[in-house]
Formats: structure tokens, sequence, C-alpha cells
């Protein structure tokens, strides 16, 4: 009686095929999921690349505007300095004008 | 076989997919032995099988491959089936899988002994399906389960008169 169970029970859990298709789906999957750690694999030095170019950027605005302040400072200096000149020259004309 | 697992371990899917095709007949038959269901059975492997693809670097024979596959495979339905209630009987749709294979023998008998399996615990399907579908002996099942023996020698003795009790139940 035993052995007739275990025979019948060998036939009743034979091994079955997956429906059709199944070792494609697999695959899709496979694929599907290695793109996923391909793409996961690459997020953090793209994150790491567009923060540095970031700073990059800011950087160079900020050395940009500073060296447009100079160059205004600049500007008002010499601006101020000729006016100086101009001064000094129409002071100078005044009193030779005014014969002191 | 080895071949194909070396080949698969450097990344040959053409390798890998054999590697698939040689195991899913063993990977889903005892997924459906132990869910009692097609779709499950399928979710499973595929699962097992995505995680073969990220474990092959650790995996040495082909030997190796086989007890690893049926590891984690029942592992994978005895989890399913603690987490979920999962159906104990099985779908029209589901035993039309069955039959559509090749028979040997009387298929309202294998289709009874079926659905005794899935009264059984998980651990005991598991038992009786590594039993009696791969054909693995106690020792082997033990190893596979990571189980003490003697668990497994009462299962499988507690199961077969189960079975039987349950055969000439319905025989009465």
């Amino acid at each position: 009686m035993t052995d007739d169970l275990e025979a019948a029970l060998r036939a009743a859990l034979r091994p079955v095929d997956p429906p059709e298709g199944f070792t494609g789906r697999v695959m899709a999957r496979v694929a599907s999921a290695q793109r996923h750690r391909l793409r996961a694999r690459w997020r953090i030095p793209a994150g790491i690349a567009a923060a540095v170019l970031l700073a990059i950027s800011i950087y160079l605005h900020i050395q940009q505007q500073r060296r447009e302040g100079l160059e205004a400072r600049r500007a008002i200096v010499e601006a101020l300095r000729l006016t100086d000149e101009k001064l000094d020259l129409a002071y100078q004309t005044v009193r030779e004008a005014s014969g002191t | 076989m080895d071949d194909d697992l070396a080949k698969a371990r450097a990344g040959n899917m053409a390798a890998f997919e054999a590697l698939v095709a040689a195991h899913r007949k063993q990977v889903f038959g005892l997924g459906l032995r132990m869910l009692g269901s097609v779709h499950a059975a399928e979710d499973l492997a595929q699962e097992v099988f995505m995680q073969l693809h990220a474990k092959l670097n650790s995996i040495d024979t082909a030997e190796h491959l086989r007890f690893w596959l049926r590891r984690v495979t029942a592992n994978r339905a005895i989890d399913a089936l603690r987490r979920s209630a999962l159906v104990n009987v099985t779908s029209l749709e589901d035993e039309a899988h069955d039959i559509g294979s090749e028979d040997p023998g009387d298929p309202l008998l294998q289709r009874r002994l079926r659905a005794l399996l899935l009264q059984l615990t998980p651990a005991a399907r598991a038992v009786v399906t590594l039993r009696y579908q791969d054909d693995l002996d106690p020792t082997d099942i033990a190893q596979v389960l990571e189980m003490p023996l003697n668990t497994v020698k009462s299962h499988l003795k507690r199961s077969l008169s189960v079975m039987r009790e349950g055969l000439e139940d319905h025989a009465t």
C-alpha cells in the first residue's frame, strides 16, 4: 500500500513545464532589472557630477560679479580723479582771473 | 551544464537562458505543488530566477545550483504560504495545466493526491514535494530545508498517513 501510494505520489507530483513563454518572460525581467541596476549605479556619480558643475558655475558667477564690482570701483575712482583734476584746474583759473 | 554556469557567471545571457530552460521544470513544479496555483507558481519561479541572476557569482557548480534553486524555491514558497492565505484547493485551470502534461497514471487519483498535498502544512508540503517530485532522500531534504533529519522523517510519515486516510475517506 505504501509503495502504491508512493508510486501514485511520484506520478501526481511529477515536474511540469511552466506556461509557454516562461523563459522569455524571465529573460525580459532580468534584462529590465539589469537596466534598472545600471541606472541606479550611475545615479550617484551623476548626482555628484551635477553638484560639482553647479558649484563651479556658482563660483564662476561670483568671481564674475566680483570682477565687475572691481571694474566699477576702478571706473568711479578714475571718474573722481578726473573730476578732482578739473575742479583744481577751474579753481586755479578762477584764482588767476581774480588776480590773487 | 557547468559550462553554461561559467558562461552565465561571466555575463553571457544566452548561457543564463539555457540555465533557466534546464531548471524551469524543477523550480516551477516545486512552486506549483506547494502553492497550488499556476499564476502564483510562475511568479515565484520568475522571482527565483531573478534572484539567481543576481547571485550567480556565489554559485560554484551545477550541483550547488540545483541545491540553491531547491532551497530558495522551497523557502520562498513556505514564506508565501505563511504570509498570505493562498488557496488550498486547485482551480480547474491549475488542474488543466497538469492534465496537459504527460500523464502515466490515474488522473483522478493524482488530482486527489495533489488536493490532499494542499491540506498539509507548508513545511510538510515542501518535504513531500522534494521527496516525490525531485526524488531526494530525507538527508538531502533536511539539508535543503535546513531542518533536522528526524523532523523530515516525521513530516513524511505523518503526511503519508494523512494522505492515505484522505484517499480512504474519499473512497468510502
